[in-house]
């Protein structure tokens, strides 16, 4: 696990390479009591600036898991996982916080929208941690929020609109920073096909306008439709490859 | 800059969810605001008592200091009767000497103190120019409290009977010149002033003392071979005696932080335990771990501010006030004074600025304690399961 070469200047996106995300032997086990489950064996996959991928297979097969790695939420039990070239394992807590706050952004299921802030302060508060003005957080927050169509309930809470408006509030949130790449697990679970393809459309205009590199994990076939490349998984390795 | 920037946000954000929490929010910062206003009355209170007190035991018993003689322990009566002599005059040194005696009103024989100090003396607020100006044989001033117990008034003469240098007693007339009023029962209770110079010639005590009361420029050059004790010496028993009562009252408001603290930790389990998905996300959205164990910890020390802040926006009012109008102690004051005890019919409330700072600075410090001990477990928090909100 020698990466001492990546470790300098960190945060900044090394634009050379072609591949913004490159998974190496990746393995992933989980301790379960005295053993260990193995959720993800020896994948290796490289995914290119401005791609719009999917993980897909059935549950249980390690899509969730590979997100999270990838997103350095969790660390692979081997292998590396790279991003920009550099390797997010090895970071400590504040290095690998400050990627995702400035380079990585999250879909989840569930929204995750903090409910006692307002739907303005929700997509504001990647930005806070940012050394911005306060008319720079306005500007680019108000900005997300028209790309999704929400600009007029910026002043409501969470907990007074519906699962499609808080899923575009949440993709709102995950691009308000112009972040490199986005992390989308199973966002349209939750929501009517109205709202699957409704989200999945303003994604994809934001993959085709912005640049955003693009991941998803699910299982949905309304999702799969708009993937330009579908990787499928199955006990925790990489089944089929395919690009449209 | 940077960190001064963080620690605002964080603030901001440790405000805004515990506002945006329910009742129990309130009702634990109502706890620990009546539990800091309580803090602040009682302490002012028994600061003020002790202000109080030290001002007028030093303006009417104890002056500076006291130079005394070395056989004489104010605590122990038996060594009034040797316990004086000679001493060397000294322009910051006021005599007094003092004796036992017995008086006899309504026919009854009742013992007391009789004590000399100079007429003309300033140093204690004991009306002493009446002596000078009375034209009876032995005028004698004596305390409210005394006056009360024996139904003596101005202008009253009654028999005194003493013992002189040489053993053989002698009876006269004294008359009530003067009655003062004092907090100080130690100079009132069974005892009768006279001029230091009749009580000379009455015991033939010439130039003798039982101790001196020394001003502040005394520098103890003179009457070296007595015990000379400063006012703090003096005064320590009536401190250990407010530290004591202090003390007592500890147990009123330690009761209440206690149940604020308990409400705050559990509170904070809660939080920890509850929040988990809020956690998840924080750190997906770019906090550190220690980031957000920093927000909840003032999460729960926010308790803790808002309650001080609330406290203070009444204990400061109401104490002025009592400042201002006092505290009647009516209740307490004659029981208290036949202990000895230096108490006013008020006591006037002093709020110092030490107490108050101290105050706010000890409950924000173990409110902010108690907040961090639940909340260490997000460290040690593995975020993809913080994020699916399970155990
Ligand atoms: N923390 C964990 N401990 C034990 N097993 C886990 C843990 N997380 C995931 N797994 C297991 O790993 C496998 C892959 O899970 P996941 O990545 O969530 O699948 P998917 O998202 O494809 O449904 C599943 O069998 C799951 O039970
Ligand atoms: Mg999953």
């Amino acid at each position: 696990m020698s990466t001492q070469k990546n470790e300098t200047n960190e945060n900044h996106i090394d634009m050379n390479t072609n591949n913004i995300i490159e998974i190496q032997n990746v393995t992933k086990r989980f301790p379960v009591g005295e053993t260990e489950f193995t959720a993800l064996s020896n994948i290796n996959l490289k995914i290119e600036k401005g791609e719009f991928t999917g993980l897909i297979g059935p549950s249980g097969s390690g899509k969730t898991t590979l997100l999270n790695l990838i997103g350095a939420l969790d660390i692979p039990s081997e292998g590396e996982i790279l991003i920009s070239g550099k390797n997010v394992a090895v970071k400590s807590d504040a290095k690998s916080a400050l990627l995702r706050n400035e380079h990585i952004g999250f879909i989840f299921q569930s929204y995750n929208l903090l409910p006692v802030y307002s739907i303005f302060e929700n997509v504001e508060f990647p930005l806070l941690l940012q050394k911005k003005s306060k008319a720079e957080r306005k500007e680019a927050v108000m900005q997300a929020l028209e790309w999704v169509g929400l600009s007029d309930i910026a002043n409501k809470k969470p907990s007074q609109i519906s699962g499609g408006q808080a899923q575009r509030v949440a993709i709102a949130r995950s691009i308000v920073k112009k972040p490199d790449i986005v992390l989308a697990d199973e966002p349209t679970a939750n929501l009517d096909s109205t709202n699957a393809y409704k989200i999945m459309d303003i994604l994809k205009k934001l993959n085709e306008e912005l640049g955003i590199t693009f991941m998803f994990s699910s299982h949905d076939s309304k999702v799969i439709e708009y993937l330009r490349r579908v990787i499928t998984l199955e006990d925790g390795k990489v089944k089929n490859d395919e690009t449209k | 800059m940077d960190t001064l920037y963080n620690i605002g946000l964080s603030f901001r954000l440790a405000f805004r969810n515990i506002i945006s929490s329910g009742l129990r929010t309130w009702l634990t910062i109502t706890t620990l605001s009546l539990a800091f206003v309580m803090i602040l009355f009682f302490n002012s209170m028994y600061t003020g008592w002790e202000y109080q007190g030290i001002r007028d035991q030093v303006n009417w018993e104890f002056a500076q200091g006291q130079v005394i003689h070395p056989d004489y322990d104010k605590l122990d009566p038996f060594t009034i009767e040797s316990g004086h002599g000679k001493y060397e005059k000294d322009a910051h040194l006021t005599p007094v000497l003092i004796r036992q005696a017995n008086i006899y009103p309504d026919g009854r024989m009742v013992p007391i103190l009789l004590k000399g100090i100079p007429a003309d003396q300033q140093i204690v607020e004991l009306p002493t120019q009446l002596l000078k100006e009375s034209k009876a044989n032995i005028p004698a001033l004596i305390g409210l409290g005394m006056a009360q117990d024996n139904n003596l008034k101005v202008g009253d003469t009654i028999l005194m009977r003493w013992k002189d240098k040489n053993g053989t007693f002698d009876a006269q007339n004294i008359t009530i010149a003067g009655i003062f009023e004092t907090n100080v029962p130690t100079i009132d209770a069974g005892q009768i002033w006279i001029d230091l110079n009749r009580m000379n010639q009455l015991t033939g005590l010439q130039q003798e003392a039982t101790y001196l009361l020394a001003d502040a420029e005394y520098n103890q050059t003179t009457n070296a071979s007595w015990n000379y004790q400063d006012k703090e010496a003096l005064l320590k028993e009536f401190y250990e005696l407010i530290e004591l009562k202090r003390g007592g009252s500890s147990f009123l408001y330690g009761i209440l932080m206690l149940i604020a603290l308990i409400a705050i930790f559990d509170s904070q389990v809660f939080s920890v335990f509850k929040r988990q998905k809020e956690i998840g996300t924080y750190i997906a959205l770019g906090f550190t771990k220690k980031r957000v164990t920093f927000l909840f910890t003032l999460e729960g020390t926010m308790y803790a501010f808002i309650a001080t802040v609330v406290g203070s926006i009444i204990a400061i009012p109401l104490l002025s006030w009592l400042h201002e109008v006092g505290i009647p102690m009516t209740s307490n004051v004659d029981q208290s004074r036949k202990m000895g005890i230096t108490v006013g019919e008020y006591i006037y409330p002093l709020l110092t600025p030490e107490l108050f700072s101290k105050t706010v600075f000890w409950v924000v410090i173990l409110s902010a304690v108690i907040s961090y001990l639940p909340v260490r477990k997000i460290a040690k928090m593995n975020t993809v399961d913080a994020l699916k909100g399970k155990k």
